[in-house]
């Protein structure tokens, strides 16, 4: 609601500064925003948990619904731990997201969906009905098929690591917060 | 069939010694990793993340509006690798589109909103449709047509494909003139 921008980068986080960040936004430590990703917080703050992977073009954004009534606390779309936002993916998820969830390149995710743990959303699927995976689903192929998985994702630590050394040779960082 | 001259604004481009034309609304990460052969059109708003790896590109490729070259990774016991990605002479990337290939041959026909999945081996000669997934690790023969998603073989393409991105690709640069000055 506010137009100041409030993001509060906890230490360890890689946040390119040539990514898009608007309104209040709280990204948890060890996560990587890669430069042209596109965080929006319009409805209310965006909280994104530790291990977050957010790559370029993917759209994270917390939109108004249209039948929403002014409410007196803004609604906080909580994102959890280990998630993965691929290329061009687009989330639009107002509730809640879980943790291990991977979001594949071209996907998009309306905002009555709500994603809790392990769900894999494949490339280019679109799920827009308002509906709750559940825990490990898989959505797959052009008919967006789906079926449950036996395990979780794998995470990405390694691949956090890797980037967390590679990235700040090559961007300016947004400064995380100092430990008090 | 001529092609109809594509008009840029000269300002917004950047044109090189060995004929590069890259739009200056590009993001290209680690562009000391981008090796550009030369008479290589880049248009806006399309990512290149030569900071992950290097990138080398052919003579003559097209790189279409917002569309994203990056360089694949794999997992290995420890850690993680990501891989130098070639791309080769003559090839065509549409809009929106994705490619996270590890090699993409020569003579190369990518469509619009096409995802190449990480590691992908496309091989000479082949044109993946568009709107197409290629899911991870996907090898694409050559002379073949792919689409749908997951994207597979729907058809071949004819023998004289090489002519056929040869002529597609040279005349696209030749029509990608700037707007004349009035």
């Amino acid at each position: 609601m506010s137009s100041k921008n409030n993001i509060k980068v906890m230490p360890g986080a890689i946040v390119c500064e040539e990514s898009k960040l608007k309104g209040d936004i709280t990204i948890g430590s060890h996560s990587i925003i890669h430069p042209c990703a596109a965080i929006v917080a319009e409805a209310g703050p965006i909280v994104i948990g530790d291990y977050c992977l957010v790559e370029e073009q993917a759209k994270i954004i917390h939109r108004l619904p249209f039948d929403y009534a002014e409410q007196e606390n803004a609604p906080v779309l909580i994102i959890g731990s280990h998630n993965v936002f691929e290329v061009d993916c687009a989330v639009e998820a107002s509730n809640k997201i879980g943790c291990n969830n991977v979001f594949e390149s071209k996907s998009f995710v309306g905002n009555k969906v709500n994603v809790t743990n392990g769900c894999i959303i494949g490339a280019g699927c679109r799920i827009t009905e308002e509906q709750t995976l559940k825990d490990n689903t898989i959505i797959y192929g052009s008919n967006c098929f789906q079926r449950e998985g036996l395990d979780r994702p794998v995470t990405q630590t390694a691949q956090i690591d890797t980037l967390s050394k590679m990235l700040p040779n090559y961007h300016h960082i947004r400064r995380p917060l100092k430990k008090n | 069939m001529e092609l109809q001259d594509i008009t840029y604004n000269k300002s917004e481009y950047v044109e090189t010694a060995s004929g590069n034309k890259v739009s200056r609304q590009t993001v290209l990460c680690g562009s000391q990793n981008i090796v550009l052969q030369g008479k290589v059109i880049i248009q806006s708003d399309a990512i290149i993340r030569g900071d992950l790896a290097n990138v080398r590109t052919g003579r003559y490729c097209i790189i279409s509006k917002e569309a994203v070259i990056r360089p694949p990774y794999k997992k290995f016991s420890k850690g993680v690798a990501f891989f130098p990605m070639a791309v080769g002479d003559h090839v065509f990337v549409g809009e929106r589109s994705i490619v996270n290939a590890a090699t993409v041959g020569s003579y190369v026909y990518i469509g619009k909103n096409v995802v190449i999945g990480r590691r992908c081996v496309l091989k000479d000669c082949c044109v993946i449709e568009d709107n197409t997934i290629i899911a991870p690790e996907t090898v694409v023969p050559p002379f073949t047509r792919y689409g749908g998603s997951p994207g597979m073989e729907i058809g071949s393409v004819p023998e004289c494909q090489q002519d056929l991105m040869i002529e597609f690709t040279r005349s696209y640069y030749q029509h990608f003139v700037p707007s004349k000055l009035i």
